[in-house]
C-alpha cells in the first residue's frame, strides 16, 4: 500500500534474488533495440529536415544526419522561420496561448469532476460516469458542424474561444484517469482534514491535489499535447491566417500539383515539436519524482 | 547556510510558474496582424479562402498584391486552407462565409443547386463579357443550368509525355509518338524492360501511373459518363466498357502484381527527381502540363515530347484530340458581407492577363479563349500548345455536371481497381451504373422535395 | 466502472462530504460542457441521420432511408470489416507491446530514463511528419524495413502498395504510439505492493511466475483502462489511413471514419455520415460494455 510521506521510498532492487549477468545483458540489449526501433522514424524526420528538397525524397539516403548537411539545415530552418507563407513565430504564440489556457482549465475541471466521482456518493453517480465514458466514443466528424453553429451563435467564431473554452469543462479521458487515481488515496487523509475543520473544497485543495500531483502532471501534459497537436478544431474554427496554430502551419508548405518541399515540411514539424518536447521534459521529472505513489488500483 | 531541499523545490516551482506566466504573456500580448501589414488605411478587407499553399499559393499572392496596389477601395487577404471542402461547407452552411472561396470545378453543381454560390449574372458586367471570354469547355464548367456560378482559376487537361531517347533506343521514331491505343500498346511492349525475376525495371506505359484520374480513360474511347440532356448516368456505355477492357488487357499483359508494385514505388516521388518519368523508369506517362516545370528543374537534359493522349483505333474525327478538362474555380458564397466588392475582385481574377500570369506560375494552360503570343512564348513548358489544342478541341469534354460526381468518381475508381484485379468490365460498370443512377435519382427527388417546401 | 472499493470508514464519513447538492456543484462544469458541447451537437447529428443534409441546404426528412442504404452499401461493410480488423489487431497486440515495453522499462537497466523518453516522443510528433517518415521506411525498394528484411532473407512485400499488406503496415505503425499506455502501465507497476512480491518469493516463484501471478493481476485495472481507451481510439482511426494510403490500395485501408468524412464533406451527405456515426457510437458502446462485462472475472481490485 502506498502512503505519500511516512513510509520510506521503495527501492526497486530485487533483494531476494540476484539477476544473473546474462539476464541483464539480454534485457539491456532488448531495451536498446526497442529504443532504436522507436527512434528510427524520429531520426528520419530530423535528418530529412536537414537535407535539400531533392535529397529528402531519396529513401535510400541514410538515416543519420551528416556533417555536411549543416549549412543546408540552417538554411531550411531559417526559411521556415522567416517564411512569408507561414508565420511560425505567430503560430507558436497562438498555439502556446491556446494550449496553456486549455491545460489549466482542463486539469482543474477534470480534477473537480473526478473528485466528485471518487469521493462523493449521490444518486445516478455511476450512470453519469458511464455517460462520461460514452463521450469518448462520439465520432468527432459529425458533431463539428453543429458545434460550429453553436459557436457562431455565441459569437465566438473569429476568436480563440472555441479552441480552449470547452477544455474548461473537463474531458472524459482526464476525468477517468484522475478518478482512478483519487480512489487510491486513503480516506484517512480526508478524515484528518475534516476533523481539522476543512470543507470538501478544503479537502480537495489541501489534501487531494497535492497528493495527486503526479497524476495531475500526467493529465496536464496529455492535455497540452492534445491541444498543441489539435488539427480539426483550428481548421474549422479559425478563419484568419494571423490566428493559425502550429498544427495548421505545418501544412502551409504542401503543394497541390507542385512539389511539396518535404524538407521544409519536416523542418516545420520539428519546430512544432520543440516546445511540446520542452514541456514533456519538464513534466517527466515531476512524474518520475512522484510516480512511486501513483496508482491505478481501485 | 545550507539550502534545504524544500526551498530548492519551492524555488524550482516558482521558476517554472514564472516561466509559464511569461510565456503566456508573450503569447497573448496583442500584436499587429501580419496579414494586414502594409495595408493603407480606409480600405475594405476581403477574405479569400484558397486551397493553394506552397508555390501555387505564392503565385496567387503575387496576383493579389497586384490587385491591392491597383485600386484604393479594397484589400484582399489570402487565407490558405489545407482542407477547403470541409471548411467551406461548414462556414457557408453555418452562415458565416468569407468573401470569396476557391473550390474545384466538380463542386459547382452542388453549390449551384444549394444556392451557395451566387449567380454571377446578377452582377453588373462592365469589362466581363461572360461566355465569350472563355474556352467553351471552361464555360461549361463555370455554369450550372445555364447560369454562371463561378469564375475560373486555372485549368488543366492531360497529355502523353514520351521519352524520345527511349524511343530511339527501341528503334521507334522519336518524332512519331503513338496516336492510337493500338500503337500505344505496341510501343509500350517494345519499351518495357523486365529483370530476371520478372519485376518491371522500366515501364513502357502504365495506366495506373499515376492513378489520379481513373475515370478519365473513357474519354479516349469516346465514352461518355453522363448524358446532360437526360440527366442520366451512362457508365455502362460501350465506350466506357471498351476503356476498361483495355485496362484489363493491359494489366494482364504487363503483369498485375508487378505493375501495381512498380506504380506504388513511385506514389510519393511524383514530381521529384525520383519521379518515374523524370528518372527514366517510365517511357510514357499521362500527366498534366506542370510536369514540364519539374523536368526542367530535375533533369533538364531529358529528351522528351508531349502529344495528345492516344485514342481508340476506330473513332470518328481522329485528328481531334480527346481529353477531360478540369479547373479550379472561385465562387462568391451566399451570405457574404459585400457581394459587390467580392465581384470586383473576381472580375480582376477573370482578366486574361491575370489568368495567364497564374497559368505561367502554375505551368498550366490558359482557360481563356484569347491567348496572348507572349503567354505561349514565355510559358515554362514548350509543349503548352499541345494542352491548349486539347482544351480547345470540340471533342474534349468536361466532368459530368452533377452534384453526385465525387461519389460517382469514387465508384469509377473502384471499378478501375476491380478490373485491374481481373473483374469483368461490363459487369463492374453495370453495377456502377445502377448505383450512380440511383444516387442521381435520389438527388433529384430530394431537390424536388426541397423546392416544394419552399427554398433551399 | 462500478466495482470500486469502498473504504471501511465510509459509514463514519461526515455527512457533508457525501451530500448530493455538493456533488452536483463539483460536477457542474463537466455537466454543462457535456450538455452544450456534446449532447446538443450529438442530438442534432441524430436528427440529421434521419434527413438528407448537405450542410449547404436545409435538411430534408427522409426517415430511416440512410440506415437502410447503409445496410445495402458494400463500401459500408468494407469499412466496417477494415476497422474491426484494425481495432482487433491494434488492441490485442498493442496492449501486449505496451505491457512488455513497460515491464522492460521497469527492470532498472541503465539509461532506461532516456529510453522512456524516446518511447514517449512519438506522441508529440504531428501526423504529417510521422506519415512521411513511415512512408520512407515502408518504401519497397529503399526503405529500411525492406532492406533489413531482405538482408536476413525474409520476403520484402510492397507494404503500402499491396492490398494484402497495407493494413498490416498501418497496424505496425500504430505500435509506435504506445507512449501514453506505457506511462500508465509504468505507474501501475511501480505501485504493486512489495509484500505481494515477497510472498511470491517465499513460495519460490521464478521471474515469469511473479509476472503472471502477481504483477499482471495487480495491474489489471490499469490494463482494463488501457484496453478500453485503446478500443475506443482504434475504432475511430482516421489520420494515418487518410494521409498515408487514402483508404487504398483497393479500399484495403478504407476505415470507417474515412467513409464518414468523405460522405460528409466530399459527397455532401452529412445525413448519411451522421447515420454512420450513430451506428458507430452504438457499436462502440456495445463493444465497451461487453469488454467491461468480460473483465469482471479478470480484473482484481485490491483493497486500498
Amino acid at each position: 500500500m502506498s502512503l505519500p510521506s511516512p513510509s520510506p521510498p521503495r527501492r526497486a532492487t530485487h533483494t531476494s534474488r540476484q539477476t544473473a549477468l546474462s539476464d541483464r545483458v539480454l534485457l539491456s540489449g532488448l531495451l536498446w533495440l526497442t529504443a532504436a526501433v522507436y527512434l528510427a522514424p524520429l531520426l528520419i524526420m530530423l535528418t530529412g529536415s536537414f537535407r535539400s528538397a531533392d535529397a529528402v525524397l531519396d529513401p535510400g539516403a541514410g538515416v543519420l544526419p551528416r556533417l555536411d548537411d549543416a549549412a543546408q539545415a540552417v538554411d531550411n530552418y531559417r526559411e521556415v522561420w522567416t517564411s512569408a507563407a507561414a508565420d511560425f513565430p505567430t503560430y507558436i504564440r497562438n498555439s502556446l496561448m491556446v494550449a496553456m489556457l486549455s491545460t489549466i482549465g482542463l486539469t482543474l475541471s477534470s480534477a473537480a469532476a473526478a473528485y466528485a466521482f471518487a469521493r462523493m456518493r449521490w444518486r445516478g453517480r455511476d450512470a453519469l460516469f458511464v455517460l462520461v465514458l460514452a463521450t469518448l466514443m462520439i465520432p468527432p466528424t459529425v458533431i463539428i458542424a453543429p458545434q460550429y453553429l453553436l459557436f457562431k451563435h455565441l459569437g465566438w467564431i473569429g476568436t480563440f474561444a472555441p479552441l480552449w473554452v470547452p477544455a474548461w469543462f473537463g474531458s472524459a479521458f482526464s476525468i477517468f484517469l484522475l478518478r482512478q487515481f483519487f480512489l487510491t488515496i486513503p480516506r484517512e487523509l480526508d478524515e484528518a482534514a475534516a476533523i481539522d475543520g476543512c470543507s470538501s473544497l478544503g479537502i480537495f485543495w489541501r489534501v487531494i491535489l497535492p497528493v495527486a500531483r503526479p497524476a495531475l502532471v500526467v493529465v496536464a501534459l496529455l492535455a497540452f499535447i492534445g491541444s498543441w497537436n489539435d488539427f480539426a478544431g483550428p481548421l474549422i474554427f479559425i478563419n484568419q491566417p494571423h490566428m493559425y496554430t502550429v498544427s495548421l502551419g505545418v501544412y502551409m508548405f504542401q503543394s497541390q500539383h507542385g512539389q511539396t518541399p518535404w524538407n521544409l515540411s519536416l523542418a516545420a514539424s520539428v519546430i512544432a515539436v520543440v516546445p511540446v518536447l520542452a514541456v514533456f521534459l519538464l513534466a517527466q521529472k515531476a512524474i518520475i519524482e512522484g510516480v512511486a505513489t501513483q496508482g491505478l488500483k481501485e | 547556510m545550507t539550502i534545504t531541499s524544500r526551498q530548492l523545490r519551492v524555488s524550482r516551482r516558482a521558476a517554472i510558474g514564472t516561466a509559464g506566466a511569461c510565456a503566456l504573456a508573450w503569447a497573448a500580448w496583442p500584436r499587429a496582424q501580419r496579414d494586414l501589414a502594409g495595408m493603407p488605411r480606409g480600405r475594405k478587407v476581403l477574405h479569400y479562402w484558397e486551397k493553394w499553399t506552397g508555390a501555387e499559393g505564392a503565385a496567387l499572392q503575387g496576383v493579389i498584391n497586384t490587385f491591392n496596389q491597383s485600386q484604393e477601395k479594397l484589400w484582399v487577404v489570402r487565407v490558405p486552407i489545407s482542407d477547403i471542402s470541409s471548411k467551406a461547407m461548414v462556414a457557408i452552411g453555418g452562415g458565416d462565409p468569407p468573401d470569396l472561396v476557391g473550390l474545384f470545378s466538380y463542386s459547382v453543381p452542388l453549390y449551384a443547386e444549394a444556392g451557395a454560390a451566387m449567380p454571377l449574372d446578377s452582377f453588373p458586367e462592365h469589362e466581363w463579357r461572360g461566355e465569350t471570354d472563355y474556352l467553351p469547355n471552361i464555360w461549361k464548367l463555370l455554369t450550372h443550368e445555364a447560369r454562371p456560378r463561378a469564375g475560373v482559376n486555372t485549368c488543366y487537361t492531360l497529355g502523353l509525355y514520351y521519352n524520345r531517347a527511349h524511343f530511339r533506343e527501341a528503334g521507334l521514331d522519336p518524332d512519331r509518338p503513338p496516336r492510337t491505343i493500338g500503337e500505344l500498346d505496341a510501343f509500350a511492349d517494345r519499351l518495357n524492360a523486365k529483370d530476371a525475376q520478372g519485376a518491371i525495371r522500366r515501364a513502357g506505359f502504365l495506366p495506373n501511373l499515376p492513378a489520379w484520374w481513373p475515370y478519365s480513360w473513357s474519354a479516349y474511347f469516346d465514352g461518355r459518363l453522363f448524358d446532360s440532356a437526360t440527366g442520366r448516368a451512362t457508365a455502362d456505355e460501350a465506350g466506357n466498357i471498351k476503356a476498361l477492357e483495355w485496362i484489363a488487357a493491359t494489366a494482364a499483359r504487363v503483369g498485375r502484381a508487378e505493375a501495381s508494385a512498380f506504380a506504388q514505388t513511385f506514389s510519393r516521388s511524383i514530381h521529384s527527381p525520383q519521379d518515374p518519368f523524370i528518372s527514366g523508369r517510365a517511357s510514357m506517362i499521362v500527366q498534366g502540363p506542370w510536369l514540364a516545370n519539374f523536368i526542367r528543374l530535375h533533369n533538364p537534359s531529358l529528351d522528351y515530347g508531349v502529344t495528345a493522349v492516344p485514342i481508340d483505333d476506330a473513332l470518328p474525327q481522329p485528328e481531334l484530340p480527346r481529353g477531360l478538362l478540369e479547373a479550379d474555380v472561385i465562387i462568391i458564397p451566399r451570405g457574404c458581407k459585400n457581394p459587390e466588392a467580392s465581384w470586383e475582385f473576381l472580375r480582376f481574377m477573370q482578366r486574361r492577363e491575370t489568368q495567364e500570369q497564374l497559368a505561367l506560375a502554375h505551368c498550366k494552360g490558359s482557360p481563356m479563349r484569347e491567348v496572348s503570343s507572349e503567354f505561349l512564348a514565355r510559358h515554362p513548358s514548350r509543349f503548352v500548345g499541345v494542352f491548349d489544342a486539347i482544351a480547345r478541341s470540340t471533342r474534349a469534354d468536361v466532368l459530368p455536371p452533377t452534384r453526385v460526381w465525387p461519389q460517382y468518381a469514387d465508384l469509377l475508381g473502384g471499378a478501375f481497381d476491380s478490373v485491374w484485379r481481373g473483374a469483368d468490365p461490363a459487369a463492374t460498370l453495370a453495377a456502377v451504373q445502377a448505383r450512380a443512377q440511383g444516387l442521381i435519382e435520389r438527388a433529384s427527388s430530394l431537390r424536388a422535395a426541397r423546392a416544394e417546401r419552399g427554398g433551399a | 466502472m462500478s466495482g470500486e472499493h469502498e473504504s471501511r470508514f465510509s459509514e463514519a464519513k461526515p455527512a457533508r462530504s457525501s451530500g448530493s447538492p455538493k456533488a452536483w456543484l463539483w460536477i457542474a462544469p463537466w455537466l454543462i460542457g457535456f450538455i452544450v458541447f456534446m449532447l446538443i451537437p450529438s442530438a442534432m447529428s441524430l436528427y440529421y441521420s434521419f434527413t438528407d443534409y448537405s450542410l449547404l441546404e436545409s435538411p430534408v426528412g427522409i426517415g430511416p432511408a440512410n440506415y437502410v442504404e447503409l445496410w445495402n452499401d458494400p463500401l459500408f461493410w468494407t469499412a466496417v470489416w477494415n476497422t474491426l480488423a484494425y481495432a482487433g489487431a491494434s488492441v490485442t497486440i498493442g496492449t501486449l507491446v505496451a505491457l512488455l515495453v513497460a515491464i522492460l522499462l521497469e527492470q532498472h537497466i541503465r539509461g532506461c530514463g532516456v529510453a522512456r523518453a524516446i518511447i514517449f516522443l512519438p506522441t508529440l510528433v504531428p501526423l504529417v511528419a510521422s506519415a512521411l517518415a513511415w512512408a520512407f521506411m515502408y518504401n519497397s525498394e529503399a526503405g529500411i524495413i525492406n532492406r533489413a528484411l531482405g538482408a536476413v532473407g525474409l520476403p520484402t512485400p510492397n507494404w503500402l502498395g499491396d492490398a494484402r499488406y497495407a493494413m498490416t503496415a498501418l497496424v505496425i505503425m500504430g505500435f509506435w504510439n504506445i507512449g501514453t499506455a506505457v506511462v500508465v502501465y509504468s505507474a501501475a507497476l511501480r505501485d504493486v505492493p512489495r509484500s505481494l512480491y515477497e510472498a511470491a518469493d517465499i513460495d519460490g516463484a521464478g521471474r515469469l511466475a511473479r509476472l503472471w501471478h502477481v504483477s499482471l493481476p495487480a495491474i489489471s485495472p490499469a490494463i482494463l483502462f488501457n484496453v478500453m481507451i485503446s478500443i475506443i481510439w482504434s475504432l475511430q482511426v482516421f489520420g494515418a489511413p487518410q494521409i498515408m494510403t487514402e483508404g487504398g490500395p483497393d479500399h484495403s485501408t478504407y476505415v470507417y471514419q474515412l467513409y464518414i468524412y468523405e460522405s460528409a464533406f466530399r459527397y455532401g451527405r452529412m445525413g448519411y455520415a451522421s447515420a454512420m456515426a450513430w451506428v458507430q457510437l452504438l457499436a462502440t458502446i456495445g463493444i465497451a460494455g461487453l469488454t467491461l462485462a468480460l473483465s469482471r472475472r479478470l480484473v482484481h481490485y485490491r483493497a486500498a
